[in-house]
């Protein structure tokens, strides 16, 4: 007889029609080099997964041989260089395509060392042969639970903004959480043909504690019989419009109102079908589908819920076929989760939910790569981002969501941690606005990136002027950021939270796709070389300054480095005003942009922190964004610069001064993904103060971030409308001084001047 | 996620008993009750009954000269004493049996009856006109629970553990004087999970819209069947295999790393979703009747192991005497707590409200300070469980069904020298689990039937009409083994 079981077997397959709406090329990128093959097979979409390298164009800079006293007054040369990075393909497609798929995997597949192919899934068994005889390869089956609690732990450990919150009538229908590095345990209830609720405690630790035989299959086969209707998508568009009262029992119906010494309002379900069991009348397709949902929904959230409860876990994952994209499934399930627990436990969703079984079955392919030691992050110019929830919003994205839709994550140079300064990691927002929540500051931004994209596109083809077919890559550019940004406009959800920094990286991302590694690298040169000219004399006139005045100028000069006027007075009334400051034992500093910026404003402060005794760690980006200036630019910096400094040369040598990289390649900064080796030297140093300057760092990401130490935000605001938001207006100098709690020297001072 | 019992469905409208024989005693009956479900009415009175005892009186002795060498003379003598008595009959009767209780109702200091039940505000006035009483009514779920702690208090033999496939299909608790807590699941049109706590403490800590209206609503739909017992019937003759998919269906075989055999239900209905096929009405039955007591039971183990509750017991119309359903509810029970909980049912389960009703109406008289014991004369018995067994006393019971109650004269309490009173069996041997033991005894109580009847009459030498109590004591007796014979619980 009977019990229940939770099977993923994603078997929600119906025919579409076959024609491919995008060509092959650009959805299975980069097979040339690919190799470790997975795939997860449901019971109608297919998920393949693959390993390549990919080779672009990555900005160098050397120093010139400074004892070949040489003519040229340049600090340092440019060069591009071809660098090759490990990425992650994800795609997926209909089974009805899969034979066209493997033909093209194929005839592009030119890597031969592979030999096998990890499958998961229900229908992996079914394909075997004609994937072996297609490809060659061996198929190689992995058990589907293990591949999809691998899969969902990779996904949540890489990707921040990977389980979202569902909220239909909200302002904003998806509300991402930030990722908690701390991501176990955890229950995961996947709702496929049946239920399977699946305590995951560890890496490589799960257990199955429950399940139910009422899951999709459910809803599907019953709906079936009651609808006449086949499909499982047309039967969840009958219930979206049904009414499930009609057909449900109501308490109301039995007490005539509410039963209210038990609690029970009146609208509460009491019996599913309960109405149909006497009157003889005949019920509408729309109202038993609806009913059907409530009845399945209800019961999966109430099992859940029991189950959170019984093992202690507030973390719930909903996934499976049956939720999968649906925000009718989505809808229900959290409702049912909010009734049962009162609001107590969250029901979460996942963006790549449907990729979980082919990451897990790659990741047991390439262990030997230990893709588990490195850090991934999501590519946002490969990947299709969120399929659309309003089908009538943008029918054409849904169109192509339903055919193919494709995942690529890259594997980043380094290990990414938190910053261990950090007051609450599981609290931290880097993001200071969540454009996804907010329509106006989302309309805005979205027009500003727009229009300045003309700007980028001028300076992309201006930074390789000897190329000639430079000018096409940067149209194709064009067109693909414009499009990202349209589909931000429709789905501003489709990569987690909409924010500034998000719309900054996927230009990046872009960028670096049509191999614009760093279009401002002859600009920051320029700059560079200009600065370090200027810097004896700023520095011996600092010099020549009293204390006070010197603190006043040093601070002016930070704040300076982009704009020269400022009235910062105030500012350094607050540095006086706390006698301790200036006086750590060591000084974080995140900085920005090359030049001034750099040369005249931050390494003369940096000066005078040495001078005093306080060692100093300079972080900056790992990779090019903007004119920010990078770890490679800011060695050969500060190696010319403390060959005309004794206080920076000695800093140097005595290993007060250090420089790190940040791990980021971004004009924002997310403390929650910092380079391990930073995070190392925070703690050794015993760093106790961190300076964050610009608009992307201290602004736009961690204006509101509390550290367990004094912290320093400095910027100047160059957008009018986010001066206005912050009540202050442009050019306004942001200087954001905070102690922690419980260190009273000083309660911190947050200054808008202008 | 509620309650309410609501089996409603037409039967044929004869009385198959004489209503005098049904409604007992009600020339002194005070302190009414009724609990109106869907489908049946459940109506409890207090009455007091006149009857003789045998009194001994010893002679006095210091009357030396009296010839008598007797050492106490006999004198019978009319006592009375409280009884109740509780009837259940189909709501279809209802107007009937209100007419009866009026025409005989001789206690007129009766103003109000206590009602309670889903169909209780649906007869308010009729009762109210017939009766000329006023209506009362009391909260469902209170009295449910009233009603259950006064069986489990009261009826020694009142929960039992169903099990289809052993000897006796009904394994008879041993009352345990300490009933406190339990969790109660009344599948009703939906499903409520109470835990009772003490006498007067309960809560409703769960529910479910997935029950005994689920089951019927969904069954009416698909096999176009409208009656429940003959959803049941189909159920009961189906093959869910052909509709569900199974764990091997999906897998080839077990799933073995999670432990989940091939023959398990991963997806109930699941193979309704692609097969273009037409699919049996039992089959259908079947899978949904699965559906609906599996998921019951998963949430009742849960909520058991939530609360560390132990003790579980199953009722509702969805339950009521159906062994189909009592057979997939300790199935689903013992898969879940792999054994570590029973699913329990009760005796008298369908008359909890009326039971609990009537207690709240006669809370001045104190029924929970003294003890109370079944009549067993007067009481129908639980109802058979096989159709084909018994066509006869089933359709009976599907009719009017009794219970009476005795007040016993003073309370009853534990020996306190037994080791483990929970555990304590006053009977050697269980005849309804020893076929031939039972046989064995039924024959002879048959067989020693006359002589009891020869002493009963030769008892009252001077009563003529003795002899005509006599030969109906003989029958009812006999007409009583006959039932055990056919139904040893």
């Amino acid at each position: 007889m009977a019990e229940c079981v939770g099977v993923d077997s994603n078997t929600s397959g119906h025919s579409m029609d076959k024609s491919i709406t995008l060509p092959p090329d650009e959805i299975f990128r980069n097979l040339e080099n690919a190799k470790r093959f997975a795939i997860d097979i449901g019971g109608s979409l297919t998920k393949l997964a693959y390993y390549s390298t990919v080779q672009h164009k990555v900005a160098k800079v050397r120093s010139f041989d400074t004892t070949a006293k040489a003519p040229n007054d340049k600090l340092y040369e440019i060069s591009v260089q071809e660098e090759v990075t490990a990425r992650l393909h994800f795609i997926k497609f209909e089974n009805a395509y899969i034979e066209t798929c493997l033909d093209f995997i194929k005839d592009h597949l030119v890597n031969t060392e592979t030999k096998v192919i990890k499958a998961t899934g229900g229908g992996a068994h079914k394909f075997k042969e004609l994937i072996e005889k297609k490809l060659g390869l061996n198929v190689d089956k992995e058990d589907e639970m293990t591949c999809l609690i691998k899969g969902c732990n990779f996904v949540l450990k890489n990707i921040p903004h990977e389980a979202f919150v569902y909220a239909r009538h909200a302002d904003s229908e998806f509300r991402f959480q930030t990722a908690n590095p701390d991501i176990f345990p955890y229950l995961l209830v996947n709702i496929g043909s049946g239920v399977s609720i699946v305590k995951v405690e560890s890496e490589d630790q799960f257990e199955r504690i429950g399940g139910s035989s009422i899951g999709g299959g459910t809803f599907w086969g019953l709906g079936a019989l009651l609808t006449k209707t086949k499909r499982f998508d047309e039967l969840l568009q009958l219930a979206s419009k049904g009414q499930h009262t009609n057909v449900d029992m109501l308490v109301k119906d039995i007490y005539g109102g509410s039963y209210g010494c038990l609690g029970l309002t009146g609208d509460l379900i009491a019996s599913s079908f309960g109405k149909s069991a006497t009157a003889d009348k005949e019920f509408s397709k729309e109202d038993m589908a609806k009913s059907l949902l409530h009845m399945i929904s209800n019961d999966i959230g109430q099992l859940a819920c029991l189950y959170a409860k019984l093992h202690n876990l507030s973390r719930v994952y909903f996934g499976g076929f049956f939720i999968r994209g649906h925000p009718v499934t989505m809808h229900t399930i959290t409702y049912s989760i909010n009734f049962f627990t009162k609001g107590e436990v969250q029901a979460l969703f996942l963006r790549h939910e449907g990729y979980l079984g082919a990451i897990g079955a790659f990741l047991k392919g390439a262990e030997e790569d230990n893709p588990n030691q490195y850090s991934w992050g999501e590519n946002y110019a490969g990947s299709s981002g969120l399929m659309s929830v309003s089908p009538d919003m943008n029918p054409m994205q849904r169109a192509r969501s339903g055919t193919f839709d494709m995942l690529e994550m890259d594997r980043l140079e380094r290990q990414l941690v938190n910053l261990p300064l950090l007051q609450d990691p599981s609290s931290y927002i880097p993001d200071t606005v969540d454009l996804t929540e907010d329509a106006l500051a989302r309309d805005y931004w979205l027009y500003c990136f727009e229009d300045a994209l003309d700007g980028v596109v001028k300076r992309a083809v201006a930074s390789q002027p000897d190329i000639p077919e430079a000018v096409v890559r940067a149209e194709k550019f064009r067109q693909k950021y414009r499009h990202k940004l349209l589909t931000l406009r429709h789905q501003p959800f489709a990569y987690g939270s909409l924010t500034v920094r998000s719309l900054l990286d996927t230009r990046e991302h872009c960028l670096n796709e049509f191999n614009f590694p760093d279009p401002y690298s002859k600009i920051k040169q320029r700059e560079n070389d200009m600065a370090l000219k200027h810097y004896q004399r700023t520095v011996e006139s600092l010099d020549a300054l009293s204390w006070e005045d010197r603190q006043f100028a040093l601070v002016s000069g930070v704040l300076a480095g982009n704009v020269f006027d400022w009235g910062a007075k105030a500012v350094s009334d607050v540095l006086e005003s706390d006698p301790g400051f200036g006086f750590e034992q060591c000084a974080l500093f995140f900085v920005d942009n090359s030049g001034v910026d750099i040369i005249l404003g931050v390494m003369p402060f940096v000066r005078e922190l040495l001078s005093r005794g306080t060692e100093v760690v300079l972080a900056s980006n790992s990779g090019p964004a903007l004119n920010d200036v990078t770890n490679g630019e800011l060695q050969i910096l500060t190696e010319r610069i403390a060959a005309m400094d004794p206080v920076l040369q000695a800093g140097l040598q005595e290993d007060r001064l250090t420089l790190v990289q940040s791990g980021s390649s971004s004009p924002c900064l997310d403390l929650s993904r910092l380079d391990k080796v930073l995070a190392m030297v925070v703690r050794e140093r015993q760093t106790d103060l961190v300076i964050i300057e610009g608009m992307g760092r201290a602004i736009h990401t961690n204006y509101y971030a509390t550290l367990s130490c004094e912290s320093l935000k400095m910027a100047v605001i160059k957008n009018s409308w986010l001066a206005d938001r912050l009540g202050g207006k442009l050019f306004s100098v942001v200087f954001k001084y905070e102690v922690p709690l419980g260190k009273v020297h000083h309660n911190g001072a947050t200054l808008m001047l202008s | 996620m509620c309650l309410s019992k609501t089996v409603g469905h037409s039967m044929d409208k004869s009385i198959t008993l004489p209503p005098d024989e049904i409604f007992r005693n009600l020339e002194n009956a005070k302190r009414f009750a009724i609990d109106i479900g869907g489908s049946l009415t459940k109506l409890a009175y207090y009455s007091t009954v006149q009857h003789k005892v045998a009194k001994v009186r010893s002679f006095d002795t210091t009357a030396k000269e009296a010839p008598n060498d007797k050492l106490y003379e006999i004198s019978v003598q009319e006592e009375v004493t409280a009884r109740l008595h509780f009837i259940k009959f189909e709501n279809a009767y209802i107007e009937t049996c209100l007419d009866f209780i009026k025409d005989h109702l001789v206690n007129t200091e009766t103003k109000v009856i206590k009602a309670t039940g889903g169909g209780a505000h649906k007869f308010k006035e009729l009762i109210e006109k017939k009766l000329g009483l006023n209506v009362d009514k009391e909260d469902e779920m209170t009295c449910l629970i009233k009603g259950c702690n006064f069986v489990l208090k009261n009826i020694p033999h009142e929960a039992f553990v169903y099990a289809r496939h052993a000897d006796s299909e009904f394994r008879f608790q041993t009352a345990n004087p300490d009933i406190f807590p339990y969790l109660l699941v009344n599948i009703g049109s939906g499903v409520s999970i109470v835990k009772v706590e003490s006498e007067d403490q309960f809560e409703r800590i769960g529910g479910s819209s997935i029950g005994g209206g689920t089951f019927w609503g969904l069954g009416a739909l698909l096999t176009k069947t409208k009656r429940f017992d003959e959803l049941l019937q189909l159920a009961s003759k189906g093959q869910h295999t052909n509709v569900d998919m199974l764990v091997k269906d999906i897998y080839g075989g077990s799933y073995g790393c999670l432990g989940l055999t091939g023959d398990l239900i991963a997806s109930s209905f699941g193979k309704s979703a692609t097969a273009d096929k037409e699919f049996s009405k039992e089959d259908m039955a079947k899978s949904l009747l699965h559906m609906i007591s599996n998921d019951i039971g998963q949430l009742a183990c849960l909520y058991a192991k939530l609360h560390n509750l132990s003790r579980v017991y199953f009722g509702g119309f969805f339950i009521r005497g159906h062994p189909v359903t009592m057979h997939t509810i300790t199935y689903s029970i013992n898969f879940f707590t792999k054994g570590e909980v029973q699913a329990l049912f009760l005796r008298h389960e369908g008359y909890l409200g009326a039971i609990g009703a009537f207690l709240k109406g006669a809370e001045e008289d104190n029924p929970n300070q003294y003890s109370w014991g079944e009549n067993y004369a007067g009481s129908s018995g639980l109802m058979s469980v096989s159709p084909d067994m018994n066509p006869m006393q089933r359709a009976r019971s599907g009719t009017f069904d009794m219970l009476e109650m005795d007040r016993l004269e003073r309370q009853l309490v534990n020996l306190p020298l037994l080791q483990d009173p929970s555990s304590y069996i006053p009977d050697t041997v269980d005849l309804t689990e020893d076929a031939l033991a039972r046989d064995y005894w039924l024959y002879c109580f048959e067989d020693a039937l006359d002589g009891v009847v020869k002493r009963a009459v030769a008892s009252q030498p001077d009563i003529p009409e003795a002899v005509v109590r006599a030969e109906k004591f003989r029958q009812k007796y006999r007409h009583k083994l006959l039932t055990l014979r056919h139904q040893p619980l």
